[in-house]
This record gives structure tokens, sequence and C-alpha cells, in this order.
């Protein structure tokens, strides 16, 4: 790489020559790739999958065209190879064509110590045979090890000092692997593995609330900008997959068009429905009908013939299809016919990594036009806030980058602030908030249903009772006058008290009026006796002096 | 570049002296390994004269062996027989570690 010397009289940019590591999603952080011909630092505690992320290094690279070769001084060649092999690599063919070539390092069990030594048998085996595959790439697995043979701080020093020499002279890129001391003391060498690095990733799998979760973090990257975050990535069955959230909202796809809730009421509450690929948030304390409101949802998109992922942390798939029964709403033909996919587990039961890429898997397995999450509240026990948040954001930026619409069930603990009830963090990607709650009244428990928000659509913004039947669900007008709401018996009393109090008062106008016709007429006829007697003769007034009053009491009427 | 220093003899154990067959790597002139050869063919003479073969193999002119061998530090010397294998790395400048390695005492093996 040339230096700035030149650069005073051509002021141009040069860009930084990048080695792609065909890893999903890191070639995104580290905008394109390793650095070409330079050298990488990858510091990783035990099991936090540095090997893994070198060997794939290799492996895609050899698969696109660039030879490599892979040092390992830790663990055993045979042993790296079955572990490939079970996510599909075929390294030994590779092997068999020189595309790649393991080379084992580790120091043998009955090797003694007598004086001085160096690291040249390492370097003369890496230059050679690398010469001989016409190697683009390096990795030197675990390089630690054998820089433990040393005694002091000084021999690592020359030792690290002949290594870097040569990685620079000889063109790879090459990665370098180290752990750092586990019990947190200071590494005479790590200060100096970061200086020699042109590219530093620090990768960690932590145990958050008794979840392990992995997270990656370029550290520096000399000529380069990149992803500055902590990335958390998973190893799944085909090598290292990694999800930037950086991302969100530069694919998205716009909101499409209305799509019914499966509720005519509520659809015209919403002024025609929900937006397809846009997300939903219902929330509401347990028992509410959060998952019948979204099982009407399902039903009707399956009906259509559309295609619906149902994500379930709480109850099984025959338990959920069981409770909506109950409410007339049957799933079973939707499942039958492959409409509806079920995709139950506990949050616990791993890292929400792990839970994205299940998801992932099935999305991309059975494209689904919707995705039901019930409930998201149970996504902290994935292993806190922050673990829950990565999954939901991630999954909600896959989604509208598919186009997919999402309906998120939030379940509320107790008495609910508004931004529990809009989902907290993910608020600003909610398009509709659906809020459904319990009015007490006497001895009554009744449900409501009110729209928060709608982005992008007309919506009333009322609350309407929300009644479950043996055949769905029922959206009904409150009681909202006198300044309170009622609901329920409440309601329907205060609502035959309305009506009997209206007729009574239709009939008393109806009377009044009559009275007043009377009088007219009255006065008319006066004025005429008037006109021909000379008002000599007075007529006696007919009628009586007042209207009957009639209250239709215990009357009962049919509205 | 493959030295032989002490002469192969085979089949003429003399005593009960084992036949040592030794395989030194070494990288090129760097102190270490000069100097690692230096005592090791002196050792040879003063121990183990008649009954040893040391095979020096130079890892920048022979890579291939370097991985075969295992051998990522040098110098290296390697004891193929007697048995058991084992590996010893450095300038052998702790020569009662190499002779202890060996397997020769000062007094039961010098002729």
């Amino acid at each position: 790489m040339e230096h700035g010397n030149a650069s005073k009289q051509t002021p141009t940019v040069k860009v930084l020559a990048k080695a792609p590591t065909h890893i999903p999603g890191l070639d995104d952080i580290l905008e394109g790739g390793l650095p070409r011909g330079r050298t990488t630092v990858v510091n990783g505690g035990a099991g936090s999958g540095k090997t893994l992320l070198g060997l794939e290094f290799l492996y895609r690279g050899a698969l696109a065209g660039e030879p490599g070769m892979f040092v390992g001084f830790e663990e055993p060649v045979a042993q790296l190879l079955e572990n490939a092999a079970t996510l599909g690599w075929d390294l030994p063919a590779l092997e068999r064509e020189n595309r790649l070539f393991l080379l084992e390092g580790r120091i043998k069990p009955d090797t003694l110590m007598s004086g001085d030594f160096s690291l040249k048998g390492l370097l003369a085996a890496a230059a050679g045979k690398s010469r001989e595959l016409g190697a683009k790439r390096i990795v030197i697995d675990a390089l630690e090890v054998v820089l433990r043979l040393f005694d002091t701080p000084q021999q690592v020093r020359n030792e690290m000092h002949v290594l870097n020499d040569w990685l620079q002279t000889s063109g790879l890129s090459a990665v370098l692997t180290v752990r750092p001391p586990s019990r947190g003391g200071a590494s005479v060498y790590e200060d100096f593995f970061d200086s020699m690095g042109d590219c530093v990733i620090r990768m960690d799998a932590r145990v958050l609330d008794q979840v392990t979760t992995r997270r990656l973090r370029v550290v520096k990257y000399r000529g380069s900008t990149t992803g500055r975050n902590e990335y958390p990535y998973v190893i799944t069955p085909r090598g290292m997959h990694i999800a930037p959230i950086s991302t969100v909202g530069l694919r998205h796809k716009p909101l499409g068009e209305k799509i019914s809730t499966g509720v005519s009421r509520l659809d015209e509450i919403l002024d025609g429905g929900y937006r397809r690929a846009s997300c939903i948030l219902v929330a509401g304390l347990p028992g509410v009908g959060k998952t019948i409101l979204a099982s009407l949802f399902v039903d009707c998109m399956c009906r259509q013939g559309e295609t619906v992922l149902y994500i379930g942390f709480e109850e099984s798939e025959a338990a959920m299809v069981g409770n909506v029964l109950s409410a007339g709403v049957g799933l079973e033909p939707h499942i039958a016919s492959g409409r509806l996919a079920f995709l139950t587990n506990f949050p616990e039961a791993m890292g929400s990594e792990e839970h994205y890429f299940n998801v992932m898997a099935r999305i991309e397995a059975i494209s689904p036009r919707h995705v039901v999450v019930d409930a998201i509240s149970a996504c902290a026990r994935m292993g806190g806030q922050h673990a829950a948040f990565d999954y939901l954001m991630r999954l909600l930026n896959a989604c509208k980058e598919r186009g997919i619409t999402v309906l998120f069930l939030n379940q509320l603990s107790g008495s609910a602030d508004f931004m529990e009830i809009s989902g907290n963090d993910i608020s600003s990607l909610v398009d509709t908030v659906i809020f459904l709650r319990y009015q007490q009244i006497a001895e009554e428990s009744n449900r409501l249903l009110q729209v928060l928000k709608t982005r992008g659509s007309r919506h009333c913004n009322q609350t309407y009772e929300y009644v479950i039947c043996d055949d769905g669900v029922r959206i009904l007008d409150v009681y909202a006058g006198k300044g309170e709401m009622l609901t329920g018996s409440a309601r329907r009393q205060q609502e035959e008290l309305d009506t009997l109090e209206a007729q009574r008062m239709a009939f008393e106008i109806e009377t009044r009026e009559l009275d007043l016709k009377r009088l007219r007429l009255e006065q008319e006829q006066t004025a005429k006796s008037k006109k021909n007697h000379n008002g000599s003769t007075q007529r006696p007034q007919p009628g009586p002096g007042s209207p009957p009053r009639i209250l239709p009491k215990g009357r009962r009427s049919e509205p | 570049m493959n030295a032989k220093t002490g002469k192969p003899e085979k089949e003429a154990p003399a005593r009960e002296t084992p036949f040592y067959r030794l395989r030194l790597f070494v990288a090129g002139d760097e102190p270490n390994s000069v100097q690692a050869r230096a005592t090791l063919s002196r050792l040879c003479d003063e121990h183990l004269k008649d009954c040893c073969e040391i095979q020096l193999v130079d890892v920048f002119e022979d890579y291939q062996a370097a991985i075969d061998h295992r051998v990522m530090v040098v110098p290296a010397l390697i004891v193929e027989a007697p048995p058991p294998a084992k590996t010893i790395v450095g300038s052998l400048s702790d020569e009662g570690r190499l002779l202890a390695a060996l397997g020769i005492t000062e007094k039961g093996e010098r002729s």
C-alpha cells in the first residue's frame, strides 16, 4: 500500500482494497470485507467462534477463487475438519484441489525445551506452502498458544515483529486469532496485537440472564469506516450469521393497501383495516382477547389464500388453536392446507440470536405474507430487555424488508403506561397500536378497545366495547353520555332508560304541539267572530285550561 | 541440505548402546541454529560415537519436512529412535537436559 507522499500532487483518495468474508452480514459491517493484503486480529474468548470466523473466511474465499491456508495451534486439524463437516463444508475436497491447506501447528506433547528458539519453522512452512498454493489468504489460529512457549515479553515481541514483517511482505490477507488472558491478567502481547492489526475485531460470548449471547465489534479499521456498534451473531447450521441493525429502515417496503382485520367493525374504525406490510401492536392484560383478535385476522388472511406464520412463546400450537376455537375461530383447516404455520418455543430455550435464526429460516422456507408474535412481552425471557429488543428489531426489520405484515401481541403486566403499551423501544417502528383493556362496573368486567395510533391512515379515536362471543368478537359503541362511559349491562340498562325517557319526551312534545295547534285554531276562531259581530257577543272558551300530562310509565317499546 | 555426522553402523551396535536416529531442524544460519548444530555434533562425538545418525534439515530449504514433522519452532531436535519419540526445541544450550532426554548419563554411556 502506498502512503501519502505522492498524494500532494494528486489528492485522489485511494480506496482500500478489501477481501470479502462472504459471511452474511459481516461484509455489511466491514463495508466490503477485511483489508486485503493486510492483517486482521480477531480477539475472542473461548467459545466465541473466532476459529470458525477464520475458517469460514478461508472456506468461502476458496470457493470464490482465493486459495487459503490455515495454521492451527490449538485445535487438532481432524477436529476442525469434523466441525466443518457438520456445517456442510467439504474442506478435504478443497484440500485435494489445492485451494486450501490446513497446517497442524500444535506443539507435540512430548516436547522439551533447551535454550532459545524462534518461530522460523512456522514462517518457513507458511511461506513455502502459501507460495505453492498461490494463496491469497492465511489464518493463524490461537497464536497465543505458541507464544506462551517464550519466556520473556521481549522474546514474544521479537517473534511478533518477525511474523508481522513476513505478513506485510507476503501480500496475504491475514487473520490472526487470539484469546485474551482468561483470568483478567494483563497480557503482554494484547497491545502489540492491537497495533499490529490494520483491523481489530472483538468477539465474545457472554451469558445474560442465563442465556448465551454472542456479540461482535469492530474495534479498529485503518483507512476505512465500519459499523461501530456491537453486533449480535449466531452460529447457524451453515456457518456464521451476523445481523446488523444499523440498516434499519433503509430497505423497508412502503406500507401497502388496506387488508381486513377479520372484524368488519374494526375495519370501519381503522378506515378500511390494517395496512399490508405494516406493524400492528395489540396490547392488553392477560385474557383480554389479544390472541382471539389475532386469530380472526389469521383466519381471514388464510381464507384469502395468504400464508401466515404464528410465533408462539406462551402456549403450544394445540392450546392456542383450542382456545380460539371456543370463540368460534377454527384454524385447523388452515394448518392442514399449509396456509398457517406455527413456530412455538419457550423464550428461555435459547439465545435471541438462535430464536432470530430459527424464525428467519421459517420465513425463508414458507414466505409468509403475515407474521404474528404472541407475545413480544415474553421475549425478555430470552436474556433481558436488550436481547428482546435485538430480536424484535431484527425480526421487524426483516419483515418490513420483505413486505410482511407483522402483528405483535403485547401482554401488559398491570397498570401500564403508554410506553409499555406501545411496545417500549420498538414503538417508532409500530404503525398501528390497538389497546384492549377492562372496565370494571359494579360486579361486571367488560372489555374495551381503543385505537391509539395509526400511521398513514385516518382512524377513530373513540373507545369501543369489545365483546367476545361464541362466534368471534363484536365491537360496539359504548354509552358515552352524561360525562361517563358505560359498558355491558350498565350500558344496556342506561340505554333502556334513555330510550324510555326519549319516548316520554317525544310524547310530551307531541302533546304540547297539539295544544299549541288547538290554541291557534281557537284564536283564529275568536278573531273571526269579533269581525262578524263587532266584538259584542263573546263566545265561551272551549276545552280545559291545561293539556293532559301522560307519562308512558311501564311502557316498553322495541327500538 | 542434508548432512551426516557420525557413521551409521546399523548392524554393529557396540556393547548395549542403542542406535540413535536424530533429525535436527534448523533455520539457515541464525544463531540458535548454529549453536544447536555445534552442540549436537559435539555431544554425539563425546557420547554416541558410531552409534548415531543425524539428519540435518533446513526449514527454509525443505518446508515440507517441517510441515510433515509439525516443526513450528526451530531449532528442533527430533529423536526418532530409540523409542519413545521426543522433541527437544531450542539452541540445546541446556546440555544436561538434552542428555537426560537422550537417556545418556555422564558415567554410564561414556566410551
